[in-house]
């Protein structure tokens, strides 16, 4: 459910206060009537609560009419966005201002680029106002590209950074990942410790090549001393920190936190590349190392779409909208509105 | 005559009946043969109607015209018969003994008979009836036909409301220029107002001493008078808007007290005003209870 508007639907116990109110029915006691009551002492009138339901009818139509006020709220929308920026947290932030400015969405509001961004705002769109633009500043990679172009009720751009071309490795030898190494000597072997097990873990189909540095294919970087600061020009989709990084690298306080096969990670992504950290780091036993493993190569299953959309305008399709305003849930909702004041005021008259 | 009679009384509508039924019960006792209306001084003479005296029937003038005159005789006295009869809420007080029989139902057939009375003997006789915080009047006059109307405005009565207000009932007391009887009929509940004397006690009061003869006859239940209650249940004054009252058989005691209390003051001060006053219950012979209430006046 990615729209909020049917969560509407929870203030359905509502229903019960109507309810409530129809069936409470307070009646005194049963009085006799006795000419000389006034030589009795006086007596506290004893309240008699019977249920019973009354105004049926219009219990009826009050019934109807929350419901249809929640029907009307859960399909109606009152757009509200503006002009809005999509921005990719992992994206190269100098060249994702660029691109703003350069389609001319500085003073736009930004908001963090959702997964599967496409379908989010195909369910969404009804949020914005007619006329609004939206502009999605991405990496490649982070937006899969629909089967058919996605229509869309607003003029919608995607600009798509992309990504170092990494020639692909042959698909009979052994998948080669570059890692790059930067720990406390004390950790620095407990790392390669676990590199050589991962080498040997599964069919022996991935090596891990570890080196001092990080060239441009170089897909990991850990970095295990959370005293220094990474050199600027270092790059990688993953970096692994050390525990304790959290001052170094503030995009780690808005860090998601997951919990696969036992072992506890925290991400965030940053313009350097998504960030993992974990108390796990660097495993000290063999169980936890194989932990490791099996969530790495599991988080690993999916980091892309197969078919990476690349930049695109997509121009305002009017016949797209698919939510027209109920107008005749609103016009029931009125008419049901002066049946219910109107089956009052008999009521009471 | 048992007491049950007077369920049986009260089953029938025809009020008529009830009253040759309880007059026969009196006997000779009430009016001694002093029939004015058949007096010795004739005044004139007026077509008979249905329940004049057949004694009275003028044959001669019959056999001359071949139609009923009754001769009318010329009054010595012009006392008037004034029927008072109290139908507010609280005399529609159901007998918990006998079916069908309530407070009003004996008022009204007392007065009823008191009327038949005066009719009988010649008198003219007004009623008063108090219901609803008003006085409905009926003025004074002799005949059977004002007797009729009387008995339906008798038998129309329903109770309701409160007592009539002093400013009701003083623009009502215009027949007191005359000398008249005055048979007021009451369960005197209202006899005492929230402060002091009710306007309805201080009208009867202010007859008695504009030297009217007044007699008062209070009419409660056996369950009144004995607080034969079921203990338990809540009751509601019939005159009163708001407030509920219980009663339990600790209650039992302060009830008799106090409503020992209220009848004995209006015995009181019926006593210091000279006026009539006899008790009842509905319970008891209606014939029985007329009889004393006549009695007592005869007896003054």
């Amino acid at each position: 459910m990615t729209s909020s508007y049917p969560w509407w639907w929870l203030l359905l116990p509502l229903l019960l206060l109507p309810i409530w109110w129809h069936r409470q029915k307070r009646q005194r006691l049963d009085a006799q009537f006795l000419a000389t009551a006034r030589f009795l002492p006086a007596a506290a009138p004893q309240q008699l609560r019977v249920w019973q339901w009354r105004d049926r009818l219009l219990l009826l139509v009050r019934c109807l009419l929350l419901v249809v006020l929640i029907a009307w709220l859960a399909v109606t929308v009152l757009p509200w966005r503006g002009d809005t920026v999509l921005v990719d947290a992992g994206a190269d932030q100098a060249w994702a201002a660029r691109q703003i400015a350069d389609a001319g969405m500085a003073g736009a509001r930004r908001i963090d680029l959702p997964p599967d961004a496409l379908a989010w705002l195909r369910h969404n769109q009804r949020d914005w106002r007619a006329g609004a633009r939206l502009l999605i500043v991405a990496r490649e990679g982070q937006i899969g590209m629909p089967a058919r172009a996605p229509q869309f009720g607003h003029a919608v751009e995607l600009r798509v950074q992309a990504a170092p071309n990494v020639p692909p490795a042959p698909a009979t030898s052994p998948v080669s990942h570059r890692v790059a190494l930067s720990a406390a000597p004390e950790r620095v072997q407990a790392w390669r410790a676990l590199f050589a097990a991962f080498d040997q873990a599964g069919d022996g189909a991935q090596r891990y090549a570890i080196a001092g540095a990080p060239v441009a294919s170089t897909e990991l970087i850990v970095w295990d001393t959370p005293a220094l600061a990474p050199p600027a020009d270092w790059r990688a989709p993953h970096w692994w920190l050390g525990a304790g990084s959290e001052k170094a690298w503030p995009e780690l306080s808005k860090a998601t936190t997951i919990t696969i096969n036992g072992v506890t990670l925290r991400y965030a992504d940053s313009p350097r590349g998504r960030l993992w950290t974990s108390a796990a780091f660097p495993p000290q036993d063999a169980e936890t190392a194989r932990a490791l493993y099996e969530a790495w190569r599991l988080l690993a299953v999916a980091p892309a779409p197969a078919y990476p959309a690349p930049s695109h305008k997509f121009a305002m399709a009017s016949a797209a909208a698919d939510a027209k305003p109920a107008y005749w849930i609103a016009w029931l909702l009125l008419a049901l509105f002066l049946l219910e004041r109107s089956l009052t005021h008999v009521r009471r008259s | 005559m048992p007491a049950a009679t007077n369920a049986a009384m009260a089953a029938t509508r025809d009020l008529e009946l009830v009253i040759r039924h309880v007059l026969a019960g009196l006997g000779h006792g009430i009016h001694a043969g002093r029939e004015r209306g058949a007096g010795v001084e004739f005044s004139e003479y007026r077509a008979y109607a249905p329940g004049d005296e057949w004694r009275r029937v003028d044959w001669k003038l019959l056999a001359r015209a071949d139609r009923y005159f009754v001769r009318e005789a010329e009054r010595d006295s012009h006392v008037a018969t004034w029927l008072w009869l109290d139908a507010t809420a609280s005399m529609a007080e159901p007998s918990r003994e006998l079916k069908g029989v309530d407070k009003l139902w004996f008022a009204r057939t007392a007065l009823a008979c008191v009327a038949a009375i005066a009719q009988r003997q010649g008198d003219a006789f007004g009623l008063a009836i108090c219901s609803g915080g008003k006085v409905a009047f009926t003025p004074a006059d002799r005949g059977p036909l004002h007797l009729q109307r009387v008995l339906a405005r008798l038998a129309g009565a329903q109770p309701d409301g409160l007592p009539p207000t002093a400013q009701a009932l003083k623009s009502s007391l215009h027949f007191t220029r005359a000398p008249s009887l005055v048979f007021a009929a009451t369960d005197g509940l209202d006899w005492h107002g929230q402060s002091g004397p009710s306007p309805l006690s201080e009208a009867l009061l202010r007859l008695r001493k504009l030297h009217h003869d007044v007699r008062l006859l209070t009419v409660r239940t056996r369950a009144e008078v004995d607080a034969d209650f079921p203990s338990g249940a809540a009751y509601r004054d019939p005159e009163q808007e708001t407030g509920l009252h219980r009663f339990t058989k600790a209650d039992r005691v302060a009830y008799l007290e106090r409503s020992a209390a209220h009848f004995g003051a209006i015995a009181t001060s019926c006593r210091q005003h000279d006026i009539v006053h006899h008790e009842a219950c509905i319970e008891q012979p209606l014939a029985d209870v007329l009889r004393r209430w006549l009695q007592k006046a005869g007896a003054r």
